[in-house]
């Protein structure tokens, strides 16, 4: 015999007492449990063959508006009928309706009725009652309908069943089918209830007072049912952008570069001038980089770095470059903006560490002047790595590359030439997402060119490479806007598994 | 980016050979473009803006047979020498000095080729131009004109012509109030006290550069023969937008003959399409790219990037480079070229040698400790923009703005400023989380920039921490605990809090916290007025604190 809980023995109680069968509500009021809590009983109970199930179905009538009118005022034939008694039986149709006080709209309805029933005759417009006729089954029904409320039809008397279909005919009533589940003692439940049951109190909650008075032996502690999801804890999070910028810090980390970071506002010098990007270049302009207002000019640098890049602007300088052939100006590089890459530190920091080997990434905050939408942010980050030393070359920067996708689990890799104005040759990468299943386009890299280098003192090739984090992030989380990534909604947050892939 | 579409019947009449759009679409990468879209009979490409002579049919095509091996070496243009002069008045030299020209005869006109002209118009305009204030062409009809021409300048509402497009006269002054274009790039000319002019022997008037053709010389589906003048600034701008534009029509199928341009104290025969030359070392190369490539094979792939290209000593090659490469300024271009030739399919990875120890910058380590902190309290984490605005963090906050970075060119309100502190930012992020069950924590551990003016740049980027709990029974004391639970774990010693009356907290619950005697942050119980503000119900608890401190002690 299995071991019955608190509840189920409650139930199997309920039944016997109720002559061994019943619906769930009658066992829900006599055990006085919750509905459900009968129903879980219930499914323990005839898993061990202990009860069964009977459903039925049944139709549940009840009053509309306008039969419960008519069960207050009576059915329209009934009170024309009365009308022309009290005018002695027999009277022209219109005196009738005007003593029953019968709204225009019924007139019909009720002559119709009073011929079907036979109560009368109507020739030539008078109308002539044939009889004084006992109430109607359908009255009976109208009435008993407006004193419960509701009936089962499964449950009336023989006789109303025609009158059901009359009201119903006559849209007086609105019916609702249900199906109402009936318990039943098995041959084995009889059996164990006959044997008499002890309801044994049960405990949900162990508690110390138990474990300390080893009380807990003399109680039973209530099974819980495992299946059932728990209900909703708020755990602290790290954001998921984050998570992700921590990742690809520590593929960086792994592979031996040193982290740096910088300034956000940058003078233009750095940001652009070092870069080699020439002063009237669009990516310059106010549509395109950010500039400030408050305060608007910074320093520049060393008066020896600065002549070197205004030398290699106008004319190459050193570097047998043919320069961008115009007449560079400080005013112009002093300008402050938001970097527009994290490029401008990472040449800042190359003109301290000239001597090989470095390497060193970032992962930081970038800014482009753009309006928000789904795919574009204003204020956004860079992943971005460089390897300085004596002997670098392009193939290199293609096996790290690969390297680092690999470590992002992206194993398909493929190069193709490009242009970016500070590096050359230029190179442009995609990778294939499987989830996807096509190619992305995600980092740009190259060597840095000579009028790059030559003015701060680099001698050796420097590999870089760069791209957006937010594709990233986009591709990893499966998200399609961009936006969401920064709104903060505590409740995205809160869902977004830590574990990604 | 610059985009060309190739459509592929007349794409493969310039390349020379039938090709399908599969065979595009394969190829046309490894010269460095993109490919944009793919449609039944048409490919379109974005190029880089350093391969300026990718906007012409004919340009794409010259690569592509190189890149094929089809033909490969340097093309070469026939020059005629003409006769037909363009005089340049010494007044140009206050407003748009240089003019160079071309006279192009013999070129089959139709509706592709006008559509063409235009689009290479447009992106030499875009590309070398920068947007006409550099260079800018003008294409005329030459039959429609009496030559020889002249450049010169007149007063604003000296004379009257007829726009492009347009049906009555106008002066150059009306030019630049009612045309479209005018509108668009009067800035260019409206400061000068005299305008730019381009006429024929008999006074009529070619172009208004950089603003706009005459009706005159407009050019038409039977036009045959061309004048083509290129005014701007700059005279290596204007001179090279010219040879890309001839080359492309020399392609095409044109005659190019050259114009004396006679400026007065010189004369320019223009265009000049002698190749540059330049060295290339082998060694160099090979140390680039990684390969070990002997001087024939470098040479062999120049070739095939359509470099002239010749052995000039063991490891020298001498390089010679069309006039439509506009883009190689050092021997490091002509690696790429090498690489191009070669084709980057053929490049394989390989592993640098290089070794070295990672490190992680201080501030992030730092950061990483108080995520750790604060996810073991139970806050989640946010990460704001920098970018705000002052609405938000000062008039919501209760606060009068001070000591401010501003944006000098926002793209929205919402951005203006750069925040010097985080939790106005957490306040909002509670604001757009009201629908979320409570209790509601969160902290940011990031960056904020603050005027000092003793930098490069006049500001300091800091890093701060700051976090907010918000639920019915939030309060000072509950912030308090969580506050001293992460300076207690970060290691902060000597921490004393003080009253303090800050308007964005309640008076009373409010107190600055210090580190010995260094202010470093504020922990309090916000304003109802700020939570008012924010549209927020529940009581809220926040503090902020400086990490500049604990940084400076790590190593």
């Amino acid at each position: 015999m299995p071991e019955l809980r608190e509840n189920e023995q409650k139930t199997l109680l309920a039944l016997e007492k109720l002559k061994g069968r019943a619906s769930v509500e009658q066992i829900a009021k006599t055990a006085g449990l919750a509905h459900a809590a009968v129903m879980r009983a219930f499914l323990t109970l005839t898993e061990n063959k202990l009860t069964r199930t009977h459903e039925k179905k049944q139709t549940i009538i009840m009053l509309n508006t306008e039969g419960e009118s008519y069960a207050s005022i009576g059915l329209p034939e009934r009170r024309l009928l009365n009308a022309m008694v009290n005018l002695g039986g027999e009277t022209k149709v219109n005196v009738a309706v005007e003593e029953a006080g019968l709204e225009k709209q019924f007139i019909s309805v009720a002559l119709g009725w009073l011929n079907r029933k036979g109560w009368a005759t109507i020739e030539q417009g008078n109308l002539k009652s044939l009889k004084e006729p006992q109430q109607g089954d359908d009255e009976k029904l109208l009435k008993l309908l407006s004193e419960k409320g509701s009936l089962v039809v499964e449950e009336l008397d023989q006789e109303f069943g025609k009158a059901v279909t009359v009201l119903k005919g006559r849209k007086l009533v609105e019916t609702e089918e249900k199906t109402i589940r009936e318990l039943e003692l098995t041959d084995d439940g009889w059996n164990l209830v006959n044997k008499g049951i002890q309801v044994q109190e049960e405990i949900s909650q162990l508690t110390p007072e138990l474990i300390r008075t080893g009380n807990w032996r003399n109680v039973k502690l209530r099974k819980f049912n495992v299946e059932a999801p728990g209900p909703e804890v708020l755990l602290g999070k790290i954001h998921p952008a984050q998570q992700i910028i921590q990742e690809i810090r520590e593929i960086f980390l792994e592979m031996g570069f040193t982290e740096i970071r910088g300034s956000i506002v940058q003078t233009a010098f750095w940001n652009f001038d070092a870069l080699f990007q020439p002063q009237d270049h669009p990516a310059r302009d106010m549509v395109d980089t950010f500039y400030l207002s408050k305060p608007n000019k910074g320093k520049l640098p060393d008066k020896k770095n600065v002549e070197a890049v205004a030398c290699t602007h106008e004319n190459g300088g050193t570097t047998g470059s043919r320069g961008w052939e115009y007449s560079w100006s400080p005013e112009e590089a002093k300008r402050l903006l938001l970097r527009t890459h994290t490029t401008a530190e990472t040449i800042r920091y190359l003109s301290e560490h000239n001597e090989p080997p470095v390497k060193v990434f970032s992962v930081d905050r970038v800014y482009r002047n753009e309006k928000l939408d789904y795919k574009h942010l204003a204020e956004f980050h860079q992943i971005e790595g460089i390897i300085m030393d004596k002997k670098v070359t392009l193939r290199d920067l293609m096996g790290t590359l690969t390297e680092f996708y690999y470590k992002l689990g992206l194993e398909k890799v493929q190069f193709w030439p490009s242009y970016f104005p500070y590096t050359e040759p230029s190179m442009q990468s995609t990778v294939y997402v499987p989830e996807l299943n096509s190619w992305v386009e995600l980092c740009g890299m190259g060597i840095f060119r000579p009028e790059v280098l030559a003015p701060f003192g680099v001698k050796h090739p420097v590999l870089a490479w760069g791209g957006g984090l937010e594709r990233l992030i986009l591709l990893k989380l499966g998200l399609e806007d961009i936006r969401m990534l920064y709104k903060n909604d505590l409740g995205w947050i809160r869902r977004t598994p830590i574990c990604q892939r | 980016m610059p985009t060309i579409t190739l459509e592929r019947g007349r794409f493969s009449h310039f390349v020379g050979r039938d090709l399908s759009v599969q065979e595009m679409v394969k190829w046309l990468p490894w010269l460095g473009t993109d490919t944009e879209e793919v449609g039944a009979d048409y490919v379109k490409i974005e190029y880089n803006p350093n391969r300026v002579d990718f906007c012409s049919y004919s340009g794409v095509a010259r690569a592509y047979r190189g890149l094929m091996g089809w033909e490969t070496g340097i093309p070469t243009f026939t020059l005629k020498q003409g006769n037909i002069t363009l005089r340049v008045d010494k007044s140009v030299a206050e407003v748009r000095p240089y003019v160079v020209s071309a006279v192009v005869r013999d070129l089959d006109i139709d509706y592709d080729v006008i559509r063409e002209l235009m689009e290479m118009q447009e992106a030499l305009h875009w590309m070398i131009g920068r947007d006409r204030k550099k260079a800018s062409i003008g294409v005329h009809n030459l039959d429609s004109v009496k030559p020889p021409f002249s450049y010169i300048t007149c007063a604003p509402d000296e004379i009257k012509f007829v726009p492009l497009d347009k049906k009555e006269l106008m002066t150059p002054q009306e030019v630049l109030e009612k045309h479209e274009k005018g509108i668009a790039y009067k800035s260019e000319v409206d400061w000068a006290s005299r305008y730019p002019l381009i006429v024929d022997s008999n006074g009529d008037i070619l172009s208004f550069p950089p603003i706009i053709n005459g009706e005159l010389t407009r050019v038409v589906e039977d036009t045959k023969n061309l004048f083509i003048d290129v005014t701007g600034t700059e005279l290596n701008a204007i001179s090279r937008s010219l040879n890309v534009l001839v080359t492309a029509l020399a392609d095409m199928g044109a005659k190019v003959e050259s114009v004396p341009v006679e400026y007065f104290d010189r004369i320019l025969v223009t265009p000049d399409l002698t190749p540059q030359k330049m060295r290339l070392h082998t060694v160099y190369s090979n140390e680039r790219l990684g390969l070990n490539f002997s001087d024939a094979e470098t040479i062999e792939a120049l070739l095939k990037s359509r470099l002239g290209a010749k052995q000039a000593a063991a490891g020298v090659v001498d390089v010679r480079i069309p006039a439509y490469r506009t883009d190689i300024l050092h021997e490091i271009d002509l690696v790429e070229d090498v690489a191009i030739g070669y084709g980057y399919y053929n490049l394989t990875p390989t592993k640098p040698v290089t070794v070295t120890i990672g490190k992680q910058h201080k501030f992030n380590l730092v950061a990483g400790d108080v995520r750790q902190i604060m996810v073991g309290l139970g806050f989640v984490e946010a990460l704001n923009f920098v970018l705000a605005n002052e609405f938000d963090h000062y008039q919501k906050m209760r606060r009068k703005p001070e000591g401010l970075v501003i944006l000098a060119n926002p793209v929205s309100t919402e951005y203006s400023i750069i925040r010097n502190d985080l939790l106005p930012s957490l306040i909002k992020n509670l604001a757009d989380s009201k629908h979320h069950v409570f209790p509601q924590r969160m902290f940011e551990v990031s960056d904020v920039i603050i005027l000092n003016p003793d930098t490069e740049t006049g500001t300091e980027r800091k890093i701060h921490a700051a976090a907010v709990t918000s639920h019915p029974t939030a309060n000072f004391t509950e912030i308090k605990s969580f506050l001293d639970s992460l300076l207690m774990n970060l290691c902060f010693k000597n921490v004393t809090t003080k009253e303090t009356n800050h308007p964005s907290f309640l008076e009373g619950r409010a107190a600055t916290v210090s580190l010995g005697d260094i202010e470093v942050g504020l922990v309090g119980e916000i304003h109802p007025e700020v939570l008012n503000n924010f549209d927020l119900e529940n009581p809220t608890g926040a503090f902020e604190i400086d990490l500049q401190k604990i940084i400076d002690v790590k190593k």
